[in-house]
């Protein structure tokens, strides 16, 4: 990535004095030359008040506000990046008001889409690169407000004080008396030393839990506007099936109704209503005709997944000849197709003007998208605005959101705002979901009990590929699903390795889902590692810590292993009907290793103990990762004791919570996270820790009962 | 019909819809959340006469005559509840559960002023954390119930 490098920062002075804006574009793909180009070319300067910055402050005498480009979805995104900067500007957390860019100032594409634990990763440098440019904006205006060489002042809490003596400014008196023109420094200033960090690594009060609490922070479900109705929008029978015919049928006469909207060549039929329950009621009134779509079922889908054929994505050594002796162990795993269940279904609120600007409030990780479903519809050219709120839990599926163009398609008919709230049934029934998994694994061991070597066959639906207009044949030739290489490969030493990997289109939607393939391929890569470890008649802690290498991830699994296995009491004697499990992953830069402990009553698998270890490299806010760490595991507990969707005649079966199953409160052990900081930049924390959990739990269910679950959700005496 | 909503008389115009609708689209209290509309999530869990109930099960005329209590109405003034303040110390992450924890804890500790781990668990029953907040949860409930004591 580029510095922040004069030519890089923006500079306004808004509407007059008494206003400084700084913002950064950052260049974090390719989708936005023409910004960078802009500034290429015309440089920067007062003249050109940040028109499309990535994130940018505004200081007035008021204060400071950070204007943030990512989502906060419950990761806490906001305090991690609110935090970093404040370590460089030199302000208080209280001095730091924290806002959503939004895409009127803030350009949406790639830096705001809120994905793949990439968001602190991203934009720890060049944020305290453009939070230190400001603060050293400040301190030469403060030195020659105060008649002062820059060299004196020192910055802390907000403002300069002069060394030697009682004398300070704050910023916003210093932007209070600027006169003339800003001129943005010539290079980078110096970054921080880890070691001179007085905010980040520390805790510090979440910036969005305040309206949380007091039940007035606004998610997509909750955007509201004076004069607004409510819409719904009717879904095909089956997935893939097509509207061939519609009209409104006595939908239009029903109670509350303000409109039937029909475009039956875009699939789309709906109704406008005073009240959401008045347009829910109407739907089954349209006269629609559907036709086609699937027929599949779950039994289907897995006959497609299938592993055994595919690209080759890893080889080293000899893995014929390395299965040809020793001890051979086979294992075959399978994970099923799941819904993402954030609790908040997808919603948005959109007032299309006639002709002219959408603006639109939505619960979406990818406001870039919204942008584009709606200029498909409404005309390139339009101007459309997204107001990203809070979200109510994303997990992937709100990067793909639809009902911002379904409540656009209905407000554009009314001509006034309009609402469209998903209802549960619809979100768990009319999704895109993380697609099911085959794994084929065979391996050997040797007398002396080392791994001579595997060999893995791995099968799984589209993730990225199932989210993109990638036409089949590309996917067809590269074979494999970037989304699910995720977790992929074993992070151990061993001298035979060949890796297989085959992607598959199912006729059920796939896609994102927290963590992509970390969750699947770690459970059968976990697991199986457990079956290698007694089949060399090894403890599964010291096999695992045996074959790590000397390398880099090698080092920093051994230290997640071995704290997690410490903090657990592994290998301590525990009561009668409880074992315990181990596994550990390594994914997006982190390392994480997790103990679990078990007892299987009636059937059940119950978890009564977690311990997890987790080496995101730099902790930038400690209860923020331990809260990341403990949902990761719940997630995946969740998805290793109770989560399966099934696909019946192209339909999902399970429309709501009583049939697809959720973690509940008294089935939630407690979770202890065990922070181990191995480097000086922060790594991912939002997914690789979906990671360990299932792996962990069916191999403490093993060495309780001695049977092998290998497939889940874990059904101990059901295979 | 009328309802009387945190202390407060409000007209509604569709008694029959149900309570979860009412309070968020006509009367704009949006702090009551809506998470399956079949009582299994708890998100939209609201106070009647003191009572924990699903305001999606619940028609508002069910509420007539009863002091419906939602998440807007616990704090007074600037002051905030027990259990407010008990999870700003334990937040959650994405928070839509969050009213409904917060109105089933504000129950408990009225009828339980010093729950047990299980009484905690046990109160919070249906209601879902898909975020996997339920370890902050417990900690909330029971910071909540110090607080409540320290307030008299």
């Amino acid at each position: 990535m580029k510095p922040v490098t004069r030519r890089r920062v923006l500079i306004g002075l808004g509407s007059g004095a008494g206003l400084l804006v700084v913002g950064v574009p950052l260049a974090l793909n390719a989708g936005r030359p023409a910004i960078v180009d802009y500034i290429e070319e015309n440089g920067t300067g007062p003249q050109d008040a940040p028109r499309n910055p990535d994130l940018w402050f505004e200081v007035t005498p008021a204060g400071v506000t950070f204007f943030v480009p990512k989502i906060e979805m419950g990761q806490g995104i906001h305090t991690a990046l609110a935090q970093i900067a404040a370590e460089e500007l030199e302000v208080t957390p209280e001095q730091l008001t924290v806002r959503q860019a939004d895409t009127a100032r803030g350009y949406a594409g790639g830096t705001m889409f809120t994905f793949g634990s990439t968001s602190v990763k991203a934009l720890y440098r060049p944020l305290r690169e453009a939070a230190a440019t400001l603060r050293e904006l400040l301190r030469e205006e403060a030195a020659r407000q105060l008649g002062v060489p820059a060299t004196r002042l020192t910055a802390a809490g907000g403002s300069f004080f002069v060394a030697g003596s009682r004398e300070r400014i704050g910023y916003a008196q210093v932007v209070a008396g600027k006169q003339g023109e800003w001129v943005i420094p010539e290079a980078t200033p110096a970054l921080k030393a880890r070691r001179e960090f007085k905010r980040i690594g520390r805790a510090m009060p979440r910036t969005d839990f305040r309206d949380k609490v007091l039940g007035t922070a606004t998610y997509g479900y909750d955007a509201r506007l004076p004069g607004m109705l409510f819409g719904a929008v009717a879904r095909p029978p089956r997935f893939g099936a097509r509207l061939v015919s519609a009209s409104a049928g006595a939908a239009g006469r029903q109670p509350g109704v303000v409109r039937v909207v029909i475009d039956a060549g875009a699939g789309f039929a709906g109704v406008v209503a005073r009240t959401r329950t008045q347009a829910r009621a109407a739907l089954p009134s349209l006269d629609l005709r559907w036709e086609g779509g699937t027929t599949a079922s779950s039994a289907d889908l897995d006959a497609q997944i299938q592993a055994g054929s595919g690209s080759v994505l890893r080889r080293r050594g000899n893995v014929r000849a390395a299965l040809s002796g020793g001890t051979v162990v086979q294992g075959e795993y399978r994970t099923p197709l799941a819904a993402h269940a954030h609790l908040e279904p997808l919603a948005a609120l959109a007032d299309v003007k006639a002709g002219g600007r959408i603006e639109v409030w939505a619960s979406t990780q990818y406001p870039q998208m919204v942008i584009d479903d709606l200029r498909d519809v409404f005309g390139k050219d339009r101007e459309v605005l997204v107001h990203p709120t809070q979200l109510g839990g994303g997990f992937g599926r709100k990067a793909g959101q639809h009902a911002a163009l379904e409540a656009a398609r209905l407000s554009a008919a009314v001509g006034k705002p309009v609402h469209v709230g998903w209802t549960r049934e619809e979100d768990l029934q009319h999704a895109f979901y993380r697609p099911p998994t085959h794994h084929v694994l065979r391996g050997s061991v040797d007398p002396d009990g080392r791994l001579r070597g595997v060999e893995q066959f791995t099968a799984g639906g589209d993730i990225i590929w199932g989210q993109t207009g990638i036409p089949e044949f590309v996917r067809d030739a590269l074979g494999f699903d970037p989304g699910g290489l995720l977790g992929q490969f074993m992070p151990y030493d061993f001298p035979a390795y060949r890796v297989v990997n085959r992607r598959e289109a199912l006729p059920v939607p796939t896609g994102y889902w927290r963590g992509l393939g970390v969750l699947p391929n770690t459970f059968a890569l976990e697991s199986f590692m457990d079956e290698l470890a007694h089949a060399a008649g090894a403890d599964p802690l010291a096999f695992r810590l045996q074959h790590l290498g000397s390398g880099e991830d090698g080092r920093r699994l051994r230290g997640v292993l071995e704290r997690a296995a410490q903090a657990a009491g592994w290998g301590t004697p525990l009561p009668a009907g409880r074992a315990r499990g181990v596994a550990c992953c390594l994914d997006l830069g982190t390392a994480s290793a997790l103990v679990a402990e078990v007892s299987v009553q009636e059937g059940r698998v119950q978890v009564h103990r977690v311990t997890v270890a987790v080496d995101p490299g730099l902790v930038i806010n400690p209860d923020g990762a331990r809260l990341q760490a403990q949902g990761s595991v719940m997630m995946a507990l969740s998805s290793a004791l109770h989560e399966e969707l099934t696909i019946q005649d192209g339909r999902v079966v399970e429309s709501n919570f009583d049939r697809y199953r959720l973690l509940p409160m008294r089935d939630a052990p407690p979770v202890e996270v065990l922070l181990v900081e191995s480097g000086d930049e922060p790594q991912g924390m939002g997914e690789p820790v979906m990671g360990p959990a299932a792996a962990a739990v069916a191999n403490a269910v093993f060495t309780l009962t001695g049977e092998r679950l290998r497939t889940l959700p874990l059904r101990p005496g059901q295979g | 019909m009328q309802l009387s909503v945190n202390g407060r008389r409000r007209e509604v115009a569709y008694p029959d819809e149900l309570l979860v609708w009412v309070l968020r689209d006509e009367l704009g209290l949006t702090g009551t959340h809506y998470g399956c509309g079949i009582g299994a999530c708890g998100s939209c869990t609201v106070l009647l006469d003191g009572q924990v109930a699903r305001a999606c099960l619940t028609p508002a005329r069910a509420a007539a005559g009863r002091e419906v209590t939602t998440v807007e109405g616990l704090a007074h003034g600037e002051q905030l509840h027990p259990v407010q303040r008990a999870f700003l110390e334990n937040p959650l992450q994405c928070g839509w559960c969050l009213p409904g924890h917060l109105m089933s804890a504000a129950a408990l500790l009225e009828r339980t002023p010093n729950p047990t781990d299980a009484q905690i668990k046990e109160a919070a029953g249906v209601n879902l954390c898909r975020c996997g907040g339920y370890n902050a949860i417990r900690r909330a409930v029971a910071r909540a119930a110090e607080l409540k004591r320290e307030d008299g």
